[in-house]
């Protein structure tokens, strides 16, 4: 064995990482070279200082300073998940997205039906079919009441749709809070 | 000041044939699952059982009580915050000892910060300092001259004095905490080893000839 290769060897062999054999060979090799004898002995020295190391002891209150900072770290983690983050409440379902959809074209359908030439393609009943029946109704209603009424009722259906489509899009949770909202605002409970 | 501990392979609940260690791992296991979901008297039980190993490796790294009082609490919030993300890989005491290496990186990064721009007012005080530390040397045995010297080395020479002597760590062990090869462990134990064994024979190369010449 090489004093190179024994040097090497000497902290495996202090950290007890080699083998029997290995251990051996080094053995045979530090009983006839007092140089690699030196190097051991210092090795030891170094190892004996490092082994004498102990523990310190910690600040007595250290626990306590920890568990501090972990609860306060707990409750602010808590703070911020509580408050609202914008638009994370506006998901709206597949659902909700297609009643807004039917909603606006019911709406859009309404005002495009007022078209004179939309309105003369429209299918002519015999007028004796229920749907002619309710047609003639609702349009005898329409030209008996005076414009006034006209324009607050079709400003209220207006609005009602308006709302429903909001409401509709702005997915279940907003809804929830909405409707508690308005409650909260309600004289009467 | 200064306290012998239980033996550490106990407190690290590694496998000790026969002596009860399971239930230790066991118990350290279902406190981690416990600290996971959220359960702060778990935790408070596992910051009660490393605590003093954690603080003891941070304060040997940084060689400063309170900063190592710092980093020890940092170390465990980081943990406790982590703790959802930590996946078992590894085990708890080896995942909890690579925050606190980390932690230590860190403050000694920010400290050579802050010594960079301090630097113009320190240097009067560090030529005091080394002549202070130059009379104190020759009063030190050869014990406390390894553990001054240990101070003196690269962290990551430090480090793996530290963990091998201080913590009792296997190679394996160290090459966990550290995420190194465990070649590479061997590489720095040795080169660690050899430089505080070169101080320590110019010391007392040194005090040889102080002693020929008086």
């Amino acid at each position: 064995m090489r004093c190179k290769e024994a040097t090497y060897q000497l902290q495996l062999y202090i950290d007890r990482q080699l083998t029997l054999r290995q251990t051996r060979v080094l053995e045979a090799h530090l009983a006839s070279c007092p140089s690699c004898q030196a190097e051991l002995h210092f090795l030891e020295k170094v190892a004996c200082g490092l082994n004498s190391l102990k523990f310190v002891s910690e600040p007595a209150n250290l626990h306590e300073q920890i568990m501090q900072k972990v609860v306060l770290s707990t409750s602010r983690k808590n703070l911020a998940e509580r408050q609202p983050v914008p638009f994370k409440l506006f998901r709206p379902s597949l659902a909700e997205l297609l009643v807004a959809a039917l909603l606006a074209t019911l709406a859009t359908l309404a005002i495009l039906l007022q078209q004179p030439s939309i309105h003369a393609l429209l299918p002519r009943g015999n007028g004796h079919d229920l749907l002619s029946l309710f047609y003639i109704q609702v349009v005898h209603m329409l030209t008996s009441i005076d414009v006034n009424t006209l324009i607050l009722a079709l400003w209220i259906v207006g609005t009602f749709l308006g709302v429903c489509i909001t409401l509709a899009v702005a997915g279940s949770e907003m809804r929830t809070q909405w409707f508690k909202a308005m409650l909260e605002r309600l004289p009467v409970r | 000041m200064r306290e012998q501990l239980w033996p550490s392979s106990q407190s690290l609940g590694l496998s000790i044939p026969g002596a009860g260690a399971l239930p230790v791992e066991q118990d350290e296991s279902r406190l981690v699952v416990a600290s996971k979901n959220g359960d702060q008297d778990a935790f408070s039980l596992l910051v009660q059982r490393y605590q003093r190993r954690v603080f003891n490796l941070v304060f040997r790294m940084l060689q400063n009580y309170d900063e190592a009082c710092e980093i020890t609490q940092e170390t465990f919030l980081a943990a406790w915050q982590g703790l959802p993300g930590f996946r078992g890989e590894a085990r708890f005491t080896t995942w909890l000892y690579r925050i606190a290496y980390n932690c230590s990186l860190k403050q000694l990064a920010a400290r050579k910060r802050d010594q960079a721009l301090q630097a113009a007012l320190q240097s009067e005080q560090a030529l005091e300092d080394e002549d202070h530390r130059s009379t104190d040397l020759t009063r030190l045995d050869n014990q406390e001259l390894v553990q001054e010297q240990l101070s003196q080395l690269p962290p990551k020479y430090r480090v793996v004095l530290i963990l091998r002597h201080l913590q009792d760590m296997t190679y394996e062990e160290m090459a966990e905490v550290l995420t190194m090869p465990i070649g590479t462990i061997k590489t720095h134990l040795f080169r660690a080893r050899n430089l505080l064994k070169e101080r320590l024979q110019a010391f007392e190369y040194g005090r040889k000839q102080k002693e020929t010449r008086g």
